[in-house]
């Protein structure tokens, strides 16, 4: 499909250059340009434009936006700006744009822009997910890997995995990728960035999911800066339909921001016998002080013996806590695909484990409440 | 006491890795215990939120390092470490702990300084000082790293992503500059089922293991039900046997004498007591 723009821009300088970068991109016509709201809304629709490019650093514009969408219905409309505001985005994609970026001035920059929005629309409404461990070796890499896998599947989304363990992060390794941009260029660079342009940093595993890689040297978790980070994670919103984090075992800046950021917040066990769950307990203590933590955090057991309901209970009692999901013991397999650089998921696709994860991937798409019966 | 000429500073020994859940706290344990026999021991906990010290040896810890921080800030330099010990005791053996605060929030705000003072402290009331860590580079952990006389870098062959970690952890480590002697690689056999060949490991990293522990995890397990470390339960376990070997390596010669002069205070701990002025 040819892109057919009408492009509304206030200022005189940047109409000339943007009309520019539209008539030379392969694919894009320019029907259509105004300066004022008033002509675009009267005049463009004689030409039938399907993507509609809007100014929106113009007040008049930006107030707008509900106008255009009521009288272009059918046409995806693309917001632009000076630079990246996440309030800003929102609100445009709330009043009915498709996408919120900032002025293309390469022909590469707008397709990457218009064909990102125009294609699914910008997410608002992101289920960006914490995935904390009170120690290390809780599986929860793993489930991460597994979940995203299974998550893109079943809902057909846009997922993001975010590997914040900035030390040790494996999901390099999980998926078998050589990323050539990682969190710590994302984080360096994200001033300047729009979702549009991290996009890139994230090295894609399939068409659903993408995988913004860990730092390549331990050392460099010193130069990832909080604020950064938690940029980087408002900016994946828009991006993503499903964010999952994987951060660093315990309570340190990064793993606290990650849980203060995200929607929900998973902490994740693995039993061994020994005494992760009074460790787990003592996460969930802290993660009290969250507000709505009673809606926000959630536990997840890996490598169970017994995912029954009566195991379940035991688990729940003793916890204190309702349990969200239960992963079952399939260490081989997991063990196996890790190795191959596979995933448990597609190699076992009947298995319990694989079972188990994609429930929880349901409960997650259809935002049920997981609700815990007191024994 | 006091006298500079006599003055000697403690052995450190501490238990560092970059893959987790590979048996520090376990072995930190079993060490402590065995060294005990015939010297003077301090364990201290470093895994400050989730430490596992107080668990595995089911001590009733009145104070924790926490206490020693609050105290430090009040008297500064003259706070005296002693009276926030733990003492575990096993038929004729005994050690003390400083163990890892029962309060997050209390765990994430200890300083780095405060502990290079407590082990600075330390060194000079106890023959050996045993620190658990956890698995990662920290500001705490490097400097730590840092006062030790021997780290035991600990390793475990499950899979792949583990042995990257470790991978990371020994490049790591020679990028810091420690001296070859100081950073010992040390294999726990897990239970875990791998086709990963130990040669192979030991080819990526680029070292042979200095001492391997052989797999006995139920031995290990009913160590931790039972809240007694192997060494002084089932001596005879292999195991058991290969801790003590660990340990004989580190104390060398030296635990000979150590021993008589020890065995002349009569009472196992009746030394420890006396430093304590009880």
């Amino acid at each position: 499909m040819a892109y057919r723009i009408m492009l509304v821009e206030n200022d005189r300088l940047l109409l000339e250059q943007i009309a520019n970068v539209i008539s030379s991109t392969d694919g894009f016509e320019l029907v259509a340009r105004y300066q004022t709201v008033s002509d675009a809304l009267g005049q463009g629709s004689v030409f039938h434009p399907n993507i509609i490019m809007l100014d929106v650093d113009h007040p008049r514009a930006f107030a707008a936006i509900g106008t255009f969408h009521a009288n272009y219905p059918e046409t995806v409309i693309i917001c632009m700006g000076e630079e990246w505001q996440a309030d800003r985005a929102t609100h445009c994609v709330r009043s009915g744009a498709s996408g919120y970026i900032v002025r293309p001035s390469t022909t590469q920059e707008l397709k990457e822009s218009v064909e990102t929005y125009a294609k699914s629309g910008m997410e608002f409404a992101s289920e960006t997910m914490a995935f904390f461990s009170a120690k290390g070796k809780s599986g929860k890499s793993t489930l991460i890997a597994n979940l995203a896998l299974a998550l893109g599947r079943r809902s057909g989304e846009q997922v993001g995995i975010i590997d914040a363990d900035l030390q040790f992060g494996d999901m390099t390794v999980f998926f078998s990728l050589e990323p050539s941009m990682t969190i710590y260029e994302a984080v360096r660079d994200i001033k300047y960035l729009s979702p549009v342009t991290l996009k890139p940093y994230f090295t894609p595993v399939n068409d659903n999911v993408h995988v913004l890689c860990g730092t390549r040297t331990p050392n460099l978790i010193d130069r990832i800066s909080i604020e950064g980070f938690e940029s980087l994670l408002e900016m994946a919103q828009s991006l993503f339909r499903y964010v999952l984090i994987d951060i660093p075992p315990g309570f340190n800046p990064t793993s606290i921001a990650a849980v203060e950021k995200a929607k929900s917040t998973y902490v994740v066990t693995m039993l061994n016998g020994a005494y992760e769950i009074q460790h787990a307990q003592r996460a969930l203590e802290v993660m009290n002080s969250l507000d709505n933590h009673e809606e926000r955090v959630h536990t997840i057991f890996t490598r169970v013996q017994s995912t029954d309901i009566a195991a379940r209970h035991q688990l729940e009692t003793e916890l204190g806590y309702p349990v969200a999901a239960m992963i079952p013991n399939e260490y081989l397999t997991v063990s196996k695909a890790a190795n191959d650089g596979r995933m448990a998921v597609d190699i076992e696709p009947d298995s319990p484990l694989t079972r188990s994860v994609n429930k929880l991937a349901e409960t997650i798409m259809g935002k049920k409440h997981i609700r815990w019966a007191k024994p | 006491m006091g006298d500079q000429d006599n003055a000697r500073n403690g052995v450190v020994i501490t238990f560092f890795s970059t893959a987790s859940a590979v048996g520090k706290t376990l072995i930190a344990c079993n060490m402590a215990s065995e060294i005990a026999r015939n010297a003077t021991v301090c364990l201290v906990d470093l895994d400050l939120q989730f430490g596992d010290v107080a668990n595995y040896l089911q001590l009733q810890d009145e104070y924790t390092i926490a206490d020693v921080e609050r105290d430090m800030n009040v008297q500064g330099d003259s706070c005296e470490v002693a009276p926030f010990l733990t003492l575990y005791e096993h038929g004729q053996v005994a050690f003390y702990c400083l163990t890892s605060p029962k309060d997050v929030a209390e765990a994430y705000n200890i300083k780095t300084k405060t502990v290079q003072q407590i082990i600075r402290q330390l060194q000079s009331m106890f023959d050996y000082i045993i620190i658990d860590t956890t698995s990662m580079f920290s500001e705490l952990n490097l400097a730590m790293l840092d006062m030790s006389t021997i780290v035991n870098f600990l390793g475990i062959v499950d899979f792949i992503p583990t042995i990257k970690n470790m991978k990371i952890g020994t490049d790591t480590l020679k990028r810091l500059g420690y001296d070859t002697q100081k950073i010992r690689l040390v294999l726990n056999r897990s239970d875990s089922k791998t086709n990963i060949g130990m040669d192979d490991v030991e080819r990526v990293l680029g070292q042979p293991f200095y001492h391997i522990l052989p797999n006995d995890f139920r031995a290990a397990s009913q160590s931790i039900q039972d809240g007694v470390p192997l060494v002084l339960s089932n001596g005879s376990t292999r195991l058991a046997a290969s801790l003590r070997e660990l340990v004989d390596l580190y104390t060398d010669g030296r635990m000979g004498s150590r021993h008589q002069e020890h065995q002349d205070a009569a009472a196992s701990h009746s030394l420890l007591g006396r430093l304590f002025g009880r």
